[in-house]
């Protein structure tokens, strides 16, 4: 569903440029937060709109499109789950795993722990030190799962790579819903 | 010999080409003017001397309209004709202010989903008219005090202001003949101004707490980049809170019954003490109700107020989580507001936050300060230590599926600009038109969301259901407004969209106001239209020569630089002899002259800036 940005006027304009080539980073799972973030704000010195406030109109265009691809490199190759889902496109793996089932039973363990887990967080004694148990639990899940992820996909295998991806999408959800309660628990 | 001009480093060494620029904060009781003057950023004062001009507008009997104190003087007698707080109604419905509980004494119209206005004894006005008049009179000062015409402004909005609100100011703004170089985050505003002599890296939180709403900001400050991590806030949370509960304490089981008038006496008298207590060296005030006095203690007050304090430290909490920080990892925080001189304010927050907040702005004109300086240097006039600002948008976009839910496009906090492409299909065959409807908010249901735009694709090519690739994009801009694009993808067919803003204005509205006003104003249009064309004619050839001459030789050929100098000398010309309309067409002409030009050199200023990083990395 997603794409680039779609650009109407400008022939020179690449919406498929790839991420990890703008952002001069080697195109792997691993990557240095600390160069990725240095570049981004090299970048954005250079092309953010505000530099372009007194140029003609077409390069104020521009560096809007080019500003907004910036950001979006940025955001996709800083989250873990999402770099893992572009690495997929970039590979020609189609990473939308809506129909798959698990047929790993390990996993399927660890999920209907955590899914205890999270339906229990709000009759706990201490809902935040519950809460914050949790959130540890699903950070130990996911580390473990974008280390598989990176051994299958540095290693090619990239059927097993996706599921592992997969896996990464699902703890998300899994996260998303304790914040969610986190939300209503602490009442903001 | 020619005498050598000696100028301090950072400063322009022809002063005579100095740009006018001025940052304004258009607020909900005062508004303020700052500009860069005598060697720092200030605020402006109007000839009695006053630096606050209230948010008041008055239509007078006679057809005039006043602005600021003078208004605010009639309020009293006047009341349906003089128009306060009307930032609560910009980009808002007459639903909407109905259920946020607005309180005026004027009578709104309501224009149904389109943007609520007052009945006056002008006629129905909208708030954007009325926001104009304030930037009229707020830039008439600018000019007085500058002696010239504002080459442009940066204008502060609240960092939750969505899209129709953003469009809103800016509308007012063009009403106002203004040209925005940037709407602004208020908190961003207020960092830039402390950050100014800074030049430290590190985690800033803004704390504005006005005098109706809370706004918490987590800003990163990096080598002159500020970029904001997080926002979050209450939107019905502030200083006239404070004043409620000093003045429930009052009444006790006293008083059970106030009139109105007795409530608007005693809320004064809380506020006075209120502000008494701001003083370190007072421990006590007085509140007199009809001759019936109770003394406020400190402690009382910090009683009284703790419970509110609790709700902003809550919502800093929630913005330090959104930015993944906990309170030791910040470097400063900022306060914002009137309602941060309350010193409980202060010490909860240092508390909390473990450190002491810096106070050293006057919390009133921080906001317009930090907008000053930016738009000093978006202008042009600085040069060297640029600080860039990175915002986000506040609230996510969305659009709306089946059985009335919202699907995010865009999430909130996401840094812009940003631009998401999203594909639609058909789903019954030889359909050629589609609804989408967008909308701003973090609700599921599309009903408590804000609507921003209803608009209706049409043109696709017959095909069978699912075949067609509708690709629509969002493009949010630096200003955090939202445009709208589709193109069907497997046909190349560009689909006419057609956004008609739920609570904006559209072209021919504004162009309608702007008659009006240039009529009022015994303006000719004519004349005024081909200034217009002619100032926008003069901005495009200053561009075209400054890129020509950093980069012309090295990505022109010397046809093509040829060929854009003709284009340039021909609406040079048209400029000086031409009409507005022909004036027009040559701009649009020599702009589609320079497309290939400026695509160079934004790929240039991306080599160049991924050139330099690999230098570093040596």
């Amino acid at each position: 569903m997603r794409a680039g940005v779609s650009s109407d006027t400008m022939s020179d304009y690449n919406p498929a440029e790839n991420f990890f080539v703008l952002m001069g980073l080697p195109q792997q799972y691993s990557v240095d937060l600390a160069a990725l973030t240095a570049r981004y704000r090299e970048l954005q010195s250079a092309m953010h709109p505000d530099r372009h406030v007194t140029a003609s109109e077409r390069e104020r265009l521009l560096a809007v499109q080019k500003s907004s691809q910036i950001n979006e490199a940025y955001e996709v190759l800083r989250s873990p789950t999402r770099r893992a889902a572009y690495l997929l496109t970039l590979a020609g793996v189609d990473s939308d795993m809506s129909s798959t089932t698990f047929r790993d039973p390990e996993f399927l363990m660890q999920q209907i722990s955590l899914r205890e887990e999270l339906s229990e967080l709000s009759q706990a004694a201490d809902p935040e030190a519950a809460l914050d148990q949790f959130y540890q639990d699903v950070d130990a899940a996911l580390a473990q799962h974008r280390d598989q992820f990176a051994r299958c996909y540095d290693g090619a295998d990239y059927n097993a790579a996706r599921e592992a991806y997969a896996k990464l999408q699902f703890l998300d959800k899994l996260r998303y819903e304790a914040e969610q309660q986190e939300n209503e628990l602490l009442d903001y | 010999m020619a005498l050598m001009q000696i100028s301090e480093p950072g400063q322009s060494p022809a002063p005579h080409q100095r740009k006018r620029a001025v940052g304004i904060d258009l607020g909900t009781s005062n508004s303020l003017v700052a500009s860069f003057l005598n060697g720092s950023v200030q605020t402006l004062a109007d000839e009695n001397g006053q630096h606050l001009l209230p948010s008041v507008v008055r239509y007078g009997e006679s057809g005039d309209v006043v602005v600021g104190d003078v208004a605010l003087a009639k309020a009293g007698d006047d009341a349906p004709n003089t128009l306060m707080s009307i930032k609560r109604l910009m980009g808002r419905s007459y639903a909407d202010v109905q259920s946020a509980a607005v309180l005026s004494p004027y009578t709104l119209v309501d224009c149904g989903e389109e943007m609520v206005k007052v009945e006056t004894r002008a006629g129905q006005i909208s708030p954007v008219q009325v926001s104009a008049e304030i930037l009229k009179s707020l830039a008439a000062r600018a000019e007085q005090t500058l002696g010239g015409e504002l080459d442009g402004a940066v204008i502060t909005v609240p960092a939750y202001f969505d899209d129709a609100q953003r469009q809103a100011t800016k509308d007012a703004a063009k009403l106002a003949g203004l040209k925005v170089l940037r709407l602004l985050n208020e908190p961003t505003a207020a960092a830039v101004a402390y950050g100014l002599d800074e030049k430290e890296e590190g985690v800033i939180v803004v704390f504005d707490l006005g005098g109706g709403t809370f706004d918490v900001s987590v800003l990163q400050m990096t080598k002159g980049v500020f970029e904001v991590l997080s926002t979050g806030g209450d939107s019905a949370l502030g200083g006239d809170d404070f004043d409620e509960a000093i003045a429930n304490w009052f009444m006790g089981d006293e008083y059970p019954e106030l009139s109105s008038g007795q409530r608007r006496r005693l809320l004064t008298a809380c506020k006075q003490a209120k502000e008494v207590l701001g003083d370190p060296a007072c421990r006590e005030a007085g509140i007199v109700l009809d001759g019936n006095e109770k003394v406020l203690t400190r402690e009382e007050l910090d009683k009284l107020l703790d419970p509110l304090i609790d709700r902003t430290i809550r919502a800093c909490r929630r913005a330090l989580r959104d930015a993944k920080l906990s309170t030791d990892e910040v470097l400063n925080v900022v306060m914002v507001g009137g309602s941060t001189r309350a010193l409980r304010v202060r010490e909860r927050v240092a508390e909390w936050f473990g450190r002491q907040p810096l106070t050293d702005l006057d919390p009133d004109k921080v906001v317009a300060l930090g907008a000053a300086s930016q738009a000093e240097q978006l202008v042009g006039n600085r040069s060297g230590d640029e600080v860039l600002l990175l915002d986000v948008i506040p609230l996510s976009l969305g659009i709306e599926t089946m059985g009335g839910l919202t699907e995010k496009v865009i999430h909130r906090n996401t840094t812009i600009p940003v631009a998401m492409a999203q594909e639609f299909t058909t789903f019954k065959d030889g359909q050629t038109a589609m609804a989408i409807h967008v909308v701003q908010g973090e609700r599921e249901l599309v009903e408590d969301c804000r609507s921003l735009a209803r608009f209706e694709l049409q043109g696709i090519p017959p095909m069978v259901a699912g075949a067609a690739r509708i690709m629509v994009t969002f493009q949010v801009d630096a200003d955090g407004l939202l445009q709208v694009s589709a193109r069907e993808e497997t046909t190349g067919a560009e689909s006419r969209v057609q956004v008609k803003p739920s609570y904006g204005l559209s072209e021919g509205d504004i162009a309608d106001m702007l008659k009006a006003s240039w009529a009022s104003a015994g303006e000719d249009k004519e004349a005024r239209a081909l200034r217009e064309q002619q100032v926008e004619a003069e901005a495009l050839l200053q561009a075209l020569s400054a890129a020509l001459l950093a980069d012309g030789e090295a990505l022109l050929s010397e046809e093509e630089q040829r060929e854009l100098l003709a284009e340039m000398e021909t609406l040079h010309n048209e400029r000086e002899s031409g009409s507005a309309a022909s004036i027009a067409r040559q701009i649009e002409v020599l702009g589609k002259a320079s497309e290939v030009f400026a695509a160079r050199r934004m790929d240039a200023s991306i080599k160049q800036a991924l050139a330099g990083r690999r230098v570093d990395d040596l």
